[in-house]
């Protein structure tokens, strides 16, 4: 059933959990989201929607962290428990979910679908590690199973895929560390799943406004962020 | 289903685009519908603009496309789009199964693009066409033939040639006289005006990292509500200079818009860059529109529109 749609929902948590940092939990009718999905709320402030990596979903309750960056997020720090947001979701295609020794590699922000990934891996079963980068320990996000302070986390995976038998990396965060991904999965010859970024305007796949490039085949093809990603097999993506 | 008191007819001599409402979704801004069907019931719309459809698939521009500005966006989109013949065999289908009105949005860059293109709308008896002649965001073609009305008035009369529905033409604003472009759209043969396409901008945002500078910047299209007292100033210009049916754009978001655009001379309206932040926003606007008539004792819209335009 596709349940995708235009909510509203209450805040029904909202916390500061590292430096510029939130967490926010959002009760709504939404049915079901994957890891890897987003969602992109209504900030009154700014012209566009901003999007936001879905970090659980439980009970109708969608959580998302969020760092301080702009006027959007800025709007989304002053809410308060009891405020009610506007947001399209669930958006996107997630995680495609395989049986196999995962890594998960979240790096800054990008700590957030891998939580959710992890908490999917973990009921299902599947032996998965979590590594994480930031840049200072008060930016540090708890919930992952290695955290590197300082220096890129692309230094730690040789160790890891070696020692763990890695068969599948996940990743998510700023774009040199993608693109590390996508090089080590083509070193040990393993899949890899990335989820990318990119500014939005509509967040539906209609404005063709966050489109990347894609090997298919043979050929090159524009696939766009918020509607065919935003998680992208690792061997696909053309580099800028 | 729709709402019967918006019922709107434009109409220039003998040639007509009816539709069951005057609120148009924007080329570029509502796809071929498929996408925004999660989100919202079009059957209140009047129409939706397709995206910009070339001869040939386009890929679009390189790097980045998108650029928010206050109460605004700046986009360099360049005309992706699936190519005419996709458009026919894929696009089309679901538009006719779902009875959805739509205007066949055409980009070219030479004469011969366009007249391939109307032929083509003739052939599938497209109800009606929007010439894009002011697309900002591609290197050749397009936007110098919506800025010289000798050019102009020679492409639309080739279009007009091989196209006998209904005939928009969709103009610019990047000009200094855009009394004279309207001039020359009417003496080549189209049947109806939109405007404005977006206004060139350029988008700056530099940051200091604490040891050096570093900038990002796109240049394209401004659209949203920064630009509507550009529209307004445009469409009444166009009003003064001919007595073709308008449909007005640029930043229209609530009721309010739209009386001002139908005062400054519009008779239909086009929603661009507001439906990426509503997706709803085109049937919320049919229904508050058709409430207001209703609540007010108007007839229905044109009777309304007479009304607004009365007002000194």
């Amino acid at each position: 059933m596709n349940t995708k749609a235009n909510f509203k929902g209450e805040i029904i948590y909202i916390e500061k959990i590292a430096k510029d940092t939130c967490k926010m939990d959002i009760s709504s009718p939404l049915k079901q989201a994957n890891a890897g999905q987003f969602i992109s709320i209504y900030c009154p402030n700014t012209t566009l929607r901003r999007p936001f990596s879905i970090a659980n979903f439980e009970n109708h309750i969608i959580t998302i962290l969020f760092k301080l960056k702009g006027e959007g997020t800025k709007y989304l720090s002053n809410l308060k428990k009891g405020d009610y947001i506007d947001f399209l979701a669930p958006l996107g295609n997630g995680f495609t979910i395989e049986n196999k020794k995962s890594l998960l590699v979240g790096a800054g922000i990008g700590i957030a679908p891998m939580i959710f990934l992890k908490n999917t891996l973990n009921k299902k079963n599947i032996e998965n590690y979590l590594i994480t980068g930031f840049k200072s320990n008060e930016e540090n996000i708890k919930g992952s199973d290695e955290t590197i302070i300082g220096g890129s986390v692309l230094y730690h995976l040789d160790k890891i895929i070696k020692n763990k038998n890695i068969e599948i990396i996940y990743s998510c965060g700023p774009m040199p560390v993608l693109k590390g991904i996508t090089e080590l999965s083509k070193k040990y010859n393993i899949p890899s799943q990335i989820a990318m970024e990119k500014v939005m305007a509509c967040s539906i796949g209609v404005c063709r406004g966050c489109i990347i490039k894609l090997m298919k085949n043979g050929k090159v093809i524009n696939a766009s962020v918020c509607k065919d990603g935003p998680v992208f097999k690792g061997s696909d993506i053309i580099w800028d | 289903m729709g709402l019967e008191n918006l019922k709107t007819i434009l109409k220039n001599k003998e040639k007509t685009f009816e539709i069951k409402s005057p609120i148009i979704a924007a080329s570029g801004t509502y796809g071929y519908n498929d996408e925004f069907q999660d989100f919202i019931d079009s059957n209140y719309f009047g129409a939706i603009s397709t995206k910009g459809i070339t001869l040939e698939k386009r890929l679009g521009n390189e790097g980045d496309r998108i650029f928010e500005v206050q109460n605004g966006m700046i986009n360099r989109i360049g005309l992706e789009n699936v190519g005419i013949e996709t458009f026919i065999k894929e696009k089309l289908p679901i538009l006719k199964s779902k009875n959805i009105d739509f205007l066949l949005n055409i980009a070219g860059s030479t004469i011969e693009d366009y007249e391939k293109l109307a032929e083509i709308a003739q052939k599938y008896n497209i109800k009606a066409l929007e010439v894009n002649v002011s697309c900002p965001n591609v290197k050749s073609g397009c936007l110098e033939f919506g800025l010289n009305p000798d050019s102009l008035f020679k492409l639309i009369s080739k279009i007009r040639e091989n196209y006998n529905n209904f005939l928009i033409v969709k103009l610019s604003p990047n000009t200094n006289n855009i009394k004279l472009l309207a001039k020359a759209t009417e003496n080549g043969g189209a049947d109806c005006i939109s405007a404005i396409n977006t206004l060139r901008g350029l988008g700056i945002k530099i940051q200091f990292d604490g040891q050096k500078f570093i900038k990002k910047s796109v240049k394209g299209g401004l659209s949203g509500p920064c630009i509507k007292p550009i529209a307004l100033y445009m469409i009444e210009e166009i009003r003064n200079s001919t007595n073709l049916p308008i449909i007005a754009m640029g930043g229209i978001t609530k009721l309010s818009d739209l009386f001002e655009f139908i005062l400054a001379g519009a008779d239909a309206f086009q929603i661009g860059t507001a439906n990426f932040i509503k997706p709803s926003i085109c049937t919320d606007l049919a229904i508050e529109l058709s409430d207001f008539i209703e609540k007010n004792n108007f007839k229905n819209f044109e009777e309304l529109k007479n009304k607004i335009k009365e007002t000194k």
